[in-house]
């Protein structure tokens, strides 16, 4: 039994506390090993976001606390780091791509000097040095002219160069966990297949380990070889793709498959075939939380929660699995 | 950086620096006192009057006197003081750095004391430093220039207080009396300035740091100093030189008018004072139009500078 | 002001003393207007710089008038000119901002904005002091050099406010119905922005009245009455010779006052400020 690279156990993030409290991320645990890609699907505000804020241990911020039993990257547990410690390792063992890379990057420094500077602030070294592996990394992205690019600053980049030279950032140090949030949203789909292509790429060539999240399956399907479906907090569902795509356990899931059109169109999938509305975090129902509208749901569903249940390595939280 | 951009800056400055002097002519040159009768003495006979006023320019037309107008500030031909025959512009060479040395150290450490306090207001934000910083610029706000100075004074250079500095006077030879006659108007200034200062950095700073870019450096790893320092600052720039270039004018001159007139300083301030009380036209006209001018020219070095500074600008 | 902006500045408990503060100074301003206080403000009733008695509760100055007589005038100087010049400004403001926004990027905004500039550049004080000499020492030369100058502000936010509700649909419709440009302008339009008007208000008055406070100083301010920036230059001199009497009288209300104005406007600002929580 190999260590996984990334191992997270019991995380919990709330607002507020006491009778106030609101769970936005409920108990939950997962791992990816090296090499693999794991995506996290739900749909907006589910708490996908969330989880990736508190597992690179960026909460709490006003208002809003995390928890776990241990989050370990090759079975360190960085949850338990002071601030010093915790700063060494974003960016060296795990590093994030965010959604919107046009704000997400500084406006007034190049390319070049971004990537860089997260390379000397955990490698060191000369400035030549990190000028070399900055270039290396812009390259292996795939940059022809990785001088050009460089030399430029992000508003001079078009969405997808800047989502591939935000990927050059997140690889520069070759970390062992990447969490993607959302990398391909806000671009075109050819756009979208060329990232999707080099996070795949780099992915092999280092064996990071790779929490790629989504609210479209389809996305997630093409690149991501496990999937974990995740709703009001809480996993409904974690599987590999090709189980899920070919037999979903939880109605959820089920439902959330029904929606992609059939045509191979990725935009995100409107939730029309599933009746009723997400409940918001204040007004989550006792039990399980999709009970309400689940098609599927006893008395039993209502009263308590249902665990993920595994079977062969998949698991699905619910009391009737299909 | 390129010239069409530079052009267009310096283009807009003209309507204004024209609206200005404008302004300035018409208010103390067209309705300003008339010197007719000063000079002719009692009992004036109708040709002396109209022989006068020839003599002064009054009976040319509004245009020409507002033509004649600009041209004594271009060429900086300002005329004659009225209080003491001195020429304009020897007062304003002689009087100039003095209020430069006056109001430079205060207005210095008042926007760096600002910046820094504001910094930390922001980082620590919805924290008890931020809230004691907050508190006292709000009380440093609320107490005017003039009680300020006149506390300063009784606390620092009366026998009530410290009694340390002087009054009044500027005898600067050597840094040592530089500093002896500097300190308390510095104060002063620092003190005023600091709370409004403290509280625009605070906004400015607070606002950047909520940025995605500002997230995306913690989750790389970057201490908060270099958060700070490096980016934070780099990206407020361009509030921060504004409000600087556009305060520049101003703290010169109103600044330098209270301070001079309180603490007896020779200098611009001082001079402009005198002159509104006794009613000395040449200064007047040549202090407005000049202000109005260096706003403009701080106006168009501060647009130059956002090209400078921020690459975004440029390329529109 | 809308319910819920009510309870936030409610629950703000420096904001509702600066409102109580302010409305102090304001009965006492209202008592004064109605001769009901401050009226010895002139007469002399003691001997020069008596300290504090029974008989002159903030002692006497130099020429043996009751300092608190002096100080109660104060704030009816104080409050005169502030409401003077905050309500003509934020009036002149709005309308041109208004003007200035409806027209945006039109020849009447440029005019406007050029207008503001050359204000902006003037230094105010020697404005304040020309148009003191323009008008041959009239006793509203003050009031009026400050509302020609503090307009702008008032009408650069008018105007932002202005063009971003221009966009919204509803002005849309009524220019489909028909309504001419102006009307439109001041009948939909301004109503909306009257929360930030508000708060721009607050501002205008303090600096009103720390304006007034310096114009004494330099001669250039109100003529008949008295004003704290009076008494405060009064005491420039005096406090060289150990009276402090007008210095702590003057300044302690100037004080307060303002420091009312500033919590009452923070709070303002935060109760009305939709979009985020506090900063």
């Amino acid at each position: 039994m190999t260590t996984p690279a990334l191992k997270v156990t019991n995380l919990s993030v709330w607002f507020g506390n006491g009778s106030s409290r609101l769970t936005v991320v409920d108990q939950i645990s997962f791992s990816i090993n090296a090499g693999d890609a794991a995506g996290l699907v739900g749909e907006s505000g589910c708490g996908k976001t969330m989880t990736a804020m508190a597992i690179l241990g960026l909460l709490p911020e006003s208002g809003v606390h995390a928890s776990s039993d241990g989050i370990e990257i090759n079975g360190r547990d960085i949850s338990t780091l002071n601030a010093a410690q915790r700063r060494a390792v974003l960016g060296r063992d795990i590093a994030m791509i965010f959604q919107q890379p046009a704000t997400a990057l500084d406006p007034v420094f190049t390319m070049g000097q971004q990537i860089s500077a997260v390379y000397r602030r955990h490698a060191g070294g000369s400035k030549q040095h990190a000028r070399n592996n900055m270039l290396q990394a812009l390259e292996s992205v795939g940059f022809s002219d990785a001088d050009d690019i460089a030399a430029s600053y992000p508003h001079e980049l078009s969405g997808g160069m800047r989502q591939l030279a935000m990927i050059a950032m997140a690889t520069v140090c070759k970390p062992a966990v990447i969490i993607a949030d959302e990398p391909t949203t806000a671009l075109d789909n050819s756009t979208r297949a060329l990232i999707l292509d080099r996070l795949g790429h780099l992915q092999k060539l280092h064996r990071t380990a790779i929490l790629f999240i989504s609210h479209d399956l389809a996305v997630v399907r093409q690149i991501c070889r496990d999937v974990m479906v995740m709703y009001c907090g809480r996993l409904m569902e974690t599987t590999d793709c090709q189980s899920l795509f070919a037999h979903a356990r939880h109605p959820y899931s089920a439902g959330l498959l029904s929606c992609i059109p059939q045509l191979g169109n990725t935009r995100p999938p409107p939730i029309k075939s599933i009746p009723g509305q997400i409940p918001a975090p204040a007004d989550l129902p006792p039990g399980c939380h999709f009970a309400p509208r689940c098609n599927r749901a006893e008395a039993q569903c209502k009263a308590s929660v249902p665990e993920l249940d595994y079977d062969n390595g998949r698991g699905a939280a619910c009391f009737r699995p299909l | 950086m390129n010239g069409a951009y530079l052009t267009r800056r310096l283009l807009y400055g003209i309507p204004l620096v024209l609206g200005v002097t404008f302004i300035s002519f018409l208010l103390m040159v067209y309705f300003g006192p008339d010197k007719t009768y000063e000079l002719i003495g009692k009992n004036p006979t109708a040709e002396q009057i109209t022989e006068v006023r020839h003599a002064l320019g009054y009976d040319r037309p509004f245009l020409l006197r507002y033509g004649e107008y600009l041209r004594e500030l271009i060429t900086l031909d300002l005329g004659i003081s009225d209080s003491n025959g001195e020429p304009v512009s020897s007062i304003l060479k002689r009087t100039l750095p003095v209020s430069i040395a006056l109001v430079v150290p205060g207005f210095v450490l008042g926007n760096l004391l600002g910046l820094g306090l504001g910094l930390l207001a922001a980082w620590y934000r919805g924290k008890w430093l931020d809230k004691l910083v907050m508190s006292a610029s709000v009380v440093g706000m609320s107490i005017s220039f003039l009680v300020i100075i006149i506390g300063l004074q009784i606390l620092l250079c009366t026998p009530y207080g410290l009694n340390l500095f002087p009054v009044r006077g500027w005898q600067v030879v050597d840094p040592g009396s530089y500093f002896y006659y500097v300190a308390v108007p510095t104060l002063a200034l620092i003190l005023v300035t600091l709370g409004y200062n403290t509280r625009f950095y605070r906004a400015v700073m607070a606002d950047e740091i909520e940025r995605d870019h500002i997230r995306t450096l913690r989750a790389y790893g970057a201490r908060p100093a270099e958060i700070l320092f490096k980016h934070v600052l780099k990206n407020s720039l361009i509030p921060v030189l504004t409000r600087i270039m556009f305060s520049v004018p101003f703290v010169l001159i109103s600044g330098s008018l209270l301070l001079e007139s309180y603490f007896g300083i020779p200098g611009v301030g001082l001079v402009t004072f005198n002159a509104i009380t006794s009613g000395d036209q040449p200064i007047l006209k040549a202090v407005v139009g000049l202000t109005g001018v260096l706003f403009v020219v701080a106006l168009t070095i501060n647009d130059i500078l956002y090209g400078v500074v921020d690459p975004r600008v440029t390329k529109s | 002001m809308t319910r819920d902006t009510w309870q936030k500045l409610k629950s703000d408990r420096y904001g509702m003393a600066g409102l109580i503060v302010v409305m102090i100074f304001a009965l006492v301003a209202l008592l004064v207007w109605s001769g009901l206080l401050g009226q010895g403000w002139s007469e002399v009733t003691g001997n020069r710089f008596e300290s504090i008695s029974s008989k002159h509760l903030f002692g006497t100055n130099l020429l043996g008038q009751d300092i608190l007589q002096r100080t109660l005038f104060g704030t009816a100087t104080a409050f005169e000119v502030g409401l003077v010049v905050t309500v003509c400004s934020t009036l002149l403001g709005s309308v041109l901002g208004g003007l200035a926004g409806w027209y945006a990027h039109g020849w009447l905004d440029e005019v406007i904005q050029w207008l503001k500039g050359v204000l902006d550049s003037i230094p105010f004080y020697l404005f304040a002091a020309a148009v003191a000499f323009a008008l041959q020492g009239n006793p509203w030369a003050m009031h009026l050099a400050m509302i020609v100058t503090f307009w702008t502000t008032t009408a650069r936010i008018i105007r932002g406010e202005v063009m971003r509700i221009k966009q919204r649909e509803f002005i849309e419709a009524t220019r489909a119905i028909g309504l001419p440009g102006l009307t439109t302008v001041f009948r939909h339009v301004l109503p909306n922005t009257y929360h930030i008007l508000l708060v721009q208000g607050t501002i205008v008055f303090v600096a009103a009245i720390n304006t007034e406070v310096i114009l004494s100083f330099l001669g250039l301010g109100i003529k008949d009455g008295v004003s704290w920036g009076l008494m405060l230059a009064e005491s420039s001199q005096e406090v060289l010779a150990g009276h402090f009497g007008n210095f702590f009288a003057a300044g302690a209300s100037l004080f307060l006052l303002l420091m009312g104005f500033n919590l009452l406007a923070d709070a303002l600002q935060d109760a009305l400020d939709t979009r985020r929580a506090r900063i």
